[in-house]
């Protein structure tokens, strides 16, 4: 009975000894990504595809798990707490710099190790192809002489269109009337029915009607102007010192062994590349926009401390 | 006469061999994440999105749609035989159609639903080919008062919807909106009633409270039953029973009909529209019938209504995602996702620059109406006999079913911990004859309710008057006002007349 025992005991550890592939041989196994939304959002798509893309140069499978809930702030929670062997990855949005100023979360952006960045979304304000304002000196003219007038729909509190209109409109010195929706659809139906003036977005959301003719997009936040619209101005170039995206990216729990987020690394910016990937996002009007471990790590830092600040302004109200 | 030259050739594309299989494959999926309870068509579409990533666009949403309203064909299956709603928007079809089960009806019910939600698939793609552009604008009149106005008529029309005590089901709604207010606040995004935990900042899982207090209390109620009970078949039903007869149809068409007018009214508007539409039809119903005593007993038209609303109500939810590229309800937001991933990013141009996709797909709804009626027919009697299991061994398997398919939903253990509180709560409120019902309508509505005002309130920097200004918002608050003065001046009438009566 005994000998049973400590066979199956032996039979254990040594099964457990296999599934801790020896170092060296990354990858031995598949490599998880946990996205913290639910299936069929913008960040779910895109990585998504950049697995499918990845796997042959990875040369093991990547594999896609959802954890939803908390606002993220589960998925982000169990990624941290994941052994920092480079088998579990997670998707580093803009809502893993917001969500650690809005509650208390055992993770800020400094739990995880940076990866690499895949997505610089452009952030934009839309308004009908029929306002009043037909470019931007004349919107913020107006904005300054009705303070709180103009309505500008976002697609969620403390979401990160809501902080960058936020961040805008103290760059621009003027102030809107910020009306938080359940999602970027919803806004744009809202704009569209002219229940309110303006919607801060991020594309793909209202491209299809700017395209149309039914919207405007009257102030762009990037640094450089937009591939498929370069008739429209950015605000810097318009005399607003001001520029605000959202990134989405990979990042592994802290303590990951540096060549093997290296190997990872490699394997997704060669996904990235990968022409398949590359139709998929112009596909979804997703701006790609690669950036190695250190240069994510400091955009990532850079606005943690920019929404901290943000996210205490909103309080306020 | 335009539309039906291109619904001809839009018949063209969808009738390939390679469509007609993916538009097969998707009725089919459909209808089993729609029986499994927990898994619905949201999970279902999302998780098959990669699988259409070789495929062409129109292949993929054929396929993709038909799960969608698969789901709602599959999702009254559990909900009769079982008391577990399949999927959110057969939560009422759990009502009646389980009483019907109970009595040895399984078979016409099963086949009731299948019936009435082709009926209502065939009807609602016809509103879809030649009113969608008009109806798209007019939904586009609703914003924050007008949808405020008519959250507000729907819950006050709809909370008392299966009967019993009015009083009771206002605490119910009242606990339903407790419930909704936990999570992030929609304004200024502070964590509201989650004592720190991080696993309740997203909210309460609708499904969760659902199959809580619908299936895992039944499973309780029954197990508490002395063994003899349990030892007994729910019922044995003889082969001439498993279909319809010619009464029950007659009874159940105008009801099916109606109930496809009023999901089909009802999917335009942003929401929940399939779950809504289904609370609309068993309430329009119930006020209508001859017997009204029968329901909450097992009678059809509380089953035909939903059951054709629901479908009716996720048709016309593909005319905002087509027309305006704008998903109102969830499962369409994935669909959008699926078609931005295939390069086409819906918008106002979608029909005019993909007419093959568009009239491909609406084509191949027909079919897939049709192959999901010929794909369930033949189920009910093999479905019927699921009853013929021991209740003690079906009730194990019946909670195993909740456990997993809950889990499928975000792969989350607080959803089940959730679940299993609702259980034990909706096992008190039978005891204690408190309807469940209200409770799951004010958790959808509640959240919906106060985002509106709120959002209202912004607009109208503080002014209450936008709710009367706007013309559309106000006739929802007169009708709420009149819904609500109606008994009153009935009495009124009743007493005036009696006074005439005695003094002649």
């Amino acid at each position: 009975m005994r000998m049973a025992v400590s066979l199956i005991l032996g039979l254990v550890l040594a099964l457990g000894m296999a599934g801790a592939a020896p170092a060296g041989e990354f990858p031995a196994k598949e490599v998880q990504i946990i996205i913290p939304w639910a299936p069929g959002g913008a960040t779910d798509l895109v990585f998504r595809a950049l697995a499918a893309s990845t796997s042959k140069y990875l040369g093991k499978a990547v594999v896609v798990v959802n954890k939803a809930g908390g606002a993220g702030a589960v998925g982000y929670t169990e990624a941290m707490q994941a052994r920092p062997d480079g088998y579990t990855l997670v998707t580093a949005a803009t809502p893993l710099t917001i969500l650690p100023h809005q509650a208390t979360t055992a993770f800020t952006y400094a739990s995880f190790d940076p990866v690499i960045n895949v997505v610089q979304d452009p952030a934009m304000f839309q308004v009908r192809a029929d306002a009043a304002w037909k470019a931007l000196p004349e919107f913020l003219e107006y904005a300054k002489k009705n303070p709180g007038m103009i309505t500008v729909g976002n697609s969620g509190a403390g979401g990160g269109v809501h902080l960058i209109a936020l961040a805008f409109q103290m760059a621009a010195g003027v102030k809107f009337n910020h009306i938080p929706f359940s999602g970027g659809g919803p806004s744009i139906t809202a704009l569209l029915g002219g229940h309110v003036h303006a919607v801060s977005c991020s594309p793909p959301e209202g491209i299809a009607h700017v395209k149309a003719g039914k919207l405007r997009i009257i102030a762009l936040f990037s640094e450089k102007r937009f591939d498929a619209f370069p008739d429209v101005p950015v605000v810097r170039e318009q005399g607003v010192n001001f520029s605000m995206g959202q990134w989405r990216g990979l990042a592994a729990p802290k303590g990951t062994p540096p060549e093997v987020i290296q190997t990872l690394h490699d394997a997704f910016k060669k996904g990235m590349e990968d022409p398949a990937f590359v139709k998929n996002a112009a596909d979804m009007t997703v701006n790609l926009a690669y950036a190695g471990p250190a240069e994510f790590g400091k955009m990532m830092a850079a606005d943690h401390e920019r929404y901290a600040k943000l996210v205490a302004e909103i309080k306020k109200q | 006469m335009d539309s039906l030259g291109y619904l001809v050739s839009g018949f063209g594309v969808a009738t390939t061999m390679q469509n007609l299989f993916y538009c097969l494959a998707g009725a089919v999926v459909g209808t089993l994440v729609g029986i499994l309870p927990g898994l619905g068509p949201i999970a279902g579409i999302a998780l098959l999105i990669p699988a259409t990533f070789s495929l062409n666009a129109t292949s993929a949403i054929i396929m993709l749609a038909g799960i969608y309203y698969g789901a709602m064909y599959g999702g009254s299956t559990t909900s009769i035989l079982i008391n577990v709603p399949g999927e959110t928007a057969s939560v009422m079809t759990c009502i009646d159609g389980y009483q019907m089960a109970r009595k040895g009806r399984a078979g016409p019910a099963l086949a009731i639903c299948a019936i009435g939600s082709f009926l209502a698939g065939s009807l609602a793609i016809l509103g879809l080919v030649f009113l969608a552009p008009p109806l798209a604008d007019a939904a586009l009149a609703f914003g924050p008062p007008e949808f405020f106005s008519l959250m507000v008529f729907g819950f006050v029309v709809l909370s008392n919807v299966t009967g019993g005590s009015l009083l009771k089901s206002l605490m119910m709604a009242v606990l339903g909106l407790i419930i909704g207010t936990i999570g992030l606040d929609p304004v200024s995004g502070n964590p509201r009633f989650t004592f720190g935990q991080v696993s309740l900042l997203g909210g309460i899982e609708f499904v969760a409270v659902a199959i809580g207090l619908f299936g895992i209390a039944e499973v309780l109620d029954n197990a508490e039953k002395p063994d003899e009970v349990l030892e007994q078949r729910v019922l044995v039903p003889r082969f001439r029973e498993l279909y319809p007869t010619l009464r029950d149809l007659k009874e159940s068409l105008g009801a099916s009909l109606r109930g496809t007018g009023l999901g089909f009214g009802i999917g335009l508007v942003p929401g929940p529209a399939p779950v809504l539409a289904t609370y609309a039809s068993y309430m329009l119903e119930k006020r209508i019938a001859k017997h009204p005593e029968q329901f909450g007993q097992g009678a059809i038209q509380g089953v035909a209504g939903p059951e054709s609303a629901n479908n009716a109500a996720c048709q016309s939810a593909f005319i905002p995602l087509f027309v305006l590229g704008i998903p109102f309800a969830p499962p369409t937001a994935i669909l959008l996702g699926a078609l931005l991933i295939h390069g086409v990013n819906p918008g106002p141009n979608m029909i005019a620059e993909h007419p093959d996709l568009f009239w491909g797909v609406v084509a191949s709804m027909y079919i897939g109406n049709t192959i999901l009626l010929l794909l369930n027919l033949p189920f009910v009697p093999l479905f019927a006999n699921i009853l013929r299991i021991p209740k003690k061994i079906l009730l194990p398997l019946v909670m195993l079913f909740c456990l997993t398919g809950m889990y499928s939903v975000n792969n989350f253990m607080v959803d089940l911990w959730i679940m299993l509180g609702c259980g034990a709560l909706g096992y008190l409120m039978r005891k204690w004859a408190y309807e469940g019902a209200p409770l799951l309508l004010a958790l959808v509505l509640g959240p919906r309710l106060e985002v509106a005002f709120r959002q209202s309130l912004m607009i109208s920097h503080g002014g209450f008057g936008i709710f009367v200004e706007r013309p559309v918002s106000l006739v929802f608050l007169l009708a709420t006002g009149g819904f609500l003065l109606l008994p009153l001046f009935r009495k009124v009438a009743r007493s005036l007349g009696r006074r005439a009566a005695t003094v002649s």
